[in-house]
């Protein structure tokens, strides 16, 4: 688990990302993303089990402070997933999400968090299939970049 | 951030320091946040010894035949929780949860084993939280102390190796474990209600929905702003798709609502509008504008003598001003409510200051029945629940200036050609040319700003339907007719608009002229002799051109909308909760949508949403039943709110109002719908969003992240 600044940077230790099993944790609002979830269930479509699962009711209800925190805890990556603009179950809350995300990923940067860790997407009810890819897509990425460390980004003193 | 300070642990571990992984050394994340997750440990430290005791947390582990158990191995991921168990007291698993005999075990175990907490693994909380909570409730237990992991859908089905699967589930169990310590008693409260429903628009929509409610019992106030009732339909003699007859389909309707047997439940104010609104679901405080009718509908006997002695007339709006009528008069012969009405535009009293009083002097129902001074009235009325029922208008053709409307008399708008087909229309139901005579060949000019993108790209659904009923109807009054139809698409679909459809093409004298953009249509010529040609095509000679014009908003629908808060479409109708699955419900709690008010409708449609609008209400406003609040609402510290309105401007539901006195916001927990928008903006952490709090999600992801 500790890799090296250099392996972060540059082409992944195949070693290492065969071995890493990053820690994601996904935030999902309850009526399309969660349900889109579901339906990646019910068709028994395997994926990397490496996501952890917190509902929202809306994504609208995720504020900036969770995905610092998820972080903070230890996480490696953390994808957001909103109904698609114009399906949000109450109007636009997944459109304040993705605003916040979009500010949010600059800050992430800022503290050397690495955009591919913290990830917006759109899923809905029906898209199991395409929830299956992103979590998979995830999954990949991050253990492309290697665990999180206080070291793999900015200098924090 | 030491956790040790923090007293004991009782049964469930913390983590002991955030950033543990890596180098060790934690994020420096800006204080503020740092002490709000501080706080989180605190409180859940506290949640636990509040009560003095060590709160007793039950699993519940479902194994859902062999759809979990084959895959998860129970055993092992109670091992996976910890020797501690994880701040878990027990853990039980069930064959099948949610089954009758499933049901029973948890509600008697529930009394057994009294937890103060519980988490259920077993499917998605999409299928079963909603059966476990009312378990917990028969079992005396609050059902916000629970908290559902989905093991099934989103682990078992999914993971195909088992270890990785029981960590999965483990890791799932602990976040909710963690989560649940702080889960809070939610009761659902109680709020009295208006059981009376307010109608605005008496068209077919409103008239179906004042009636079905009427005839429940309920208490209606029908607003209409027109003098009649019965909306576009009751000016149309002939109706698609069997040419049934518009004031006759809709006379028992209307008699019912103005002397049936329930009549006495519908308060009619016609000549009203909406003028200002406030409160919400359940208690709405309503002002209607009534404008002066200067007849007293109670004593008026509806003879029309007075019609007859009136010396002043004008254009008359409901013919599209083709023809002229008295100051005083009926909208057209056999409006209802049958009495007529005073137009002071016409009436010498009002602009010429004269003191004629004919009307007056001729009714036999004698003095007082006409009342010059009649006045502007308000009528404030309680209501639990609004109908909007206030239908759709014409795109106005005028601005298009290639096909001549308003220029040219042979052009007609399908509306104003309906009166003309009308026995009680302008010429009394004669087909005629601008001549005098009777057309020998008419031009229908369908999409007129249908299926548009210059203006409006929806397709309006019912033109294509009436203007096949104008081929058939001139086919059979004027034989031998020549009939064109100038046409984008052709739109026919259901069981039973195709017949037309099919006698019009079948028909020798119709021919159908496809066109590609409005524009390339040029309508000119000499009076009496208009010729209509399409691109570089040949001309047709047309004595009367019927053009079919888009529906559209009705023009006050963006100021109505405006005062009841309910969200307009992109194109200007009412905008629906859900387009197919609750197109009867506006987005706004307690205001209903019916009829074409939310987009193009015909009289089927209109009639439907009217029943499916008075069906919504009986269910959810049912008088002497307060209404229960689902407690998954947000609500506002004032001591923590500075007032800065983010929470206002973000609620889609216009749920958050301002506390101007103590400068603070407030949330109407009826309007609220729980999305957390509002939690998750607050600057100051004033709003607190019940069952979904900070500390819970935080809980969650520290116990995710063990």
């Amino acid at each position: 688990m500790n890799a090296s600044p250099e392996s972060l940077k540059g082409e992944p230790d195949p070693a290492l990302a065969a071995e890493f099993e990053p820690r994601i944790i996904g935030f999902l609002c309850n009526w399309c993303s969660y349900a889109g979830a579901d339906r990646a269930g019910l068709s028994q479509t395997p994926y990397p089990p490496n996501v952890n699962i917190i509902r929202v009711m809306c994504t609208g209800r995720i504020e900036p402070l969770f995905i610092m925190k998820a972080f903070q805890g230890g996480a490696d990556g953390v994808i957001v997933l909103a109904c698609h603009p114009g399906d949000c179950h109450y109007k636009e809350g997944n459109l304040r999400a993705a605003q916040r995300h979009a500010l949010l990923a600059r800050v992430l940067e800022q503290m050397g968090i690495e955009r591919d860790r913290c990830r917006f997407d759109y899923v809905s009810a029906g898209e199991g299939e395409k929830y299956v890819q992103l979590i998979t897509e995830m999954v990949d990425s991050v253990k492309r970049l290697g665990p999180l460390t206080a070291s793999s980004g900015g200098d924090h003193p | 951030m030491e956790v040790s300070e923090l007293g004991p642990r009782g049964r469930l571990t913390f983590p002991p320091a955030f950033g543990k992984r890596g180098s060790g050394r934690h994020w420096r994340i800006e204080p503020g946040v740092e002490s709000r997750i501080c706080q989180t440990i605190k409180l859940c430290a506290k949640a636990r010894d509040s009560s003095g005791v060590t709160m007793r947390t039950g699993v519940y582990f479902c194994n859902c035949g062999t759809n979990i158990a084959e895959l998860i191995d129970a055993e092992k991921v109670r091992e996976g929780l910890g020797t501690a168990g994880d701040g878990a007291a027990y853990f039980k698993t069930c064959r099948f949860l949610c089954s009758e005999e499933g049901k029973g075990f948890l509600e008697q175990d529930l009394r057994d084993e009294k937890p103060d907490r519980i988490v259920i693994a077993a499917c998605s909380p999409r299928d079963h939280e909603a059966t476990f909570m009312r378990v917990m409730e028969q079992a005396g237990m609050n059902p916000y102390l629970m908290q559902m992991v989905n093991i099934r859908e989103q682990i078992a089905w999914v993971t195909p190796d088992p270890e990785k699967a029981v960590k999965k589930a483990a890791l799932a169990i602990k976040a909710a474990l963690w989560r649940v310590a702080l889960h809070e008693v939610l009761e659902k409260e109680e709020m009295e209600v208006s059981a009376t429903v307010l109608v605005i628009g008496a068209g077919p929509s409103g008239l179906k929905a004042a009636l079905t409610l009427a005839e429940a019992g309920r208490k209606v106030i029908l607003v209409e702003k027109t003098p009649v009732i019965g909306g576009l339909p009751v000016l149309y003699e002939e109706l698609f798709p069997d040419m049934e007859c518009g004031p006759c389909m809709l006379e028992p309707l209307m008699g019912e609502i103005l002397h049936g047997d329930h009549a006495e439940n519908i308060e009619l104010i016609t000549l009203a509008e909406l003028s200002e609104v406030a409160g919400y679901f359940g208690n709405f405080l309503v002002k209607i504008r009534q404008r002066p009718r200067y007849v007293e509908t109670g004593t008026c006997i509806g003879c029309g003598e007075c019609i007859e002695a009136c010396p002043a007339a004008g254009l008359n709006p409901f013919n599209g001003g083709m023809d002229q009528k008295k100051a005083i008069a009926f909208a057209f012969p056999g409006a209802l409510p049958n009495v007529p009405y005073l137009d002071t535009e016409l009436c010498t009293r009002f602009f010429a200051g004269s003191d004629c009083t004919l009307c007056s002097a001729v009714c036999p129902a004698g003095e007082g029945v006409i009342v010059y001074h009649d006045r502007e009235t308000l009528v404030e009325r309680q209501v639990g629940a609004i109908v909007i029922a206030t239908g759709s208008s014409l795109y106005d053709c005028a601005p298009l200036e290639n096909l001549g409307y308003g220029r040219f008399p042979e052009v007609k708008t399908a509306h104003e050609f309906e009166r003309m087909l009308a026995s009680n229309g302008p010429s009394g139901g004669e087909i005629l040319a601008s001549s005098g005579e009777a057309p020998g060949s008419v031009v229908f000019i369908h999409c007129v700003g249908s299926l548009d993108d210059e203006h409006k790209p929806y397709c309006s659904g019912v033109c294509c339907q009436y203007a096949f009923k104008f081929n058939h109807l001139l086919e059979s009054r004027l034989p031998g007719l020549k009939l064109h139809h100038l046409y984008r698409e052709i739109v026919a679909p259901g069981k039973e608009a195709f017949s037309l459809y099919r006698a019009a093409r079948d028909n020798p004298n119709t021919t159908f002229v496809r066109y590609d953009r409005l524009a390339d249509i040029e309508v000119s010529g000499e009076p009496g002799h208009r010729q209509v040609r399409v691109a570089a095509g040949t001309a047709i000679d047309a004595d009367l051109i019927v053009l079919c014009p888009a529906v559209v908003p009705g023009a006050d629908a963006e100021a109505l909308g405006a005062m009841l808060d309910v969200s307009l479409d992109r194109f200007g109708f009412f905008e629906e909760l859900h387009g197919r699955m609750d197109s009867a419900r506006s987005k706004l709690r307690g205001v209903y949508l019916a009829g074409a008010c939310q987009g193009p409708a015909d009289i089927r449609r209109a009639t439907s949403q009217g029943m499916a609008a008075s069906g919504c209400i009986l269910s959810e406003l049912v008088e002497g039943r307060k209404l229960r609040l689902d407690p998954l609402f947000a609500t506002v510290d004032p001591a923590k709110c500075s007032g800065c309105r983010v929470c206002m401007k973000l609620c889609p539901y216009k749920a958050v109002g301002f506390d101007s006195e103590n400068g603070v916001a407030r949330v109407n927990a009826v309007l609220c719908h729980g999305c957390g928008t509002c939690v998750a903006a607050c600057p100051a952490g004033a709003v607190k969003g019940n069952h979904f709090t900070g500390e819970m999600i935080l809980a969650e992801i520290e116990g995710a992240l063990q």
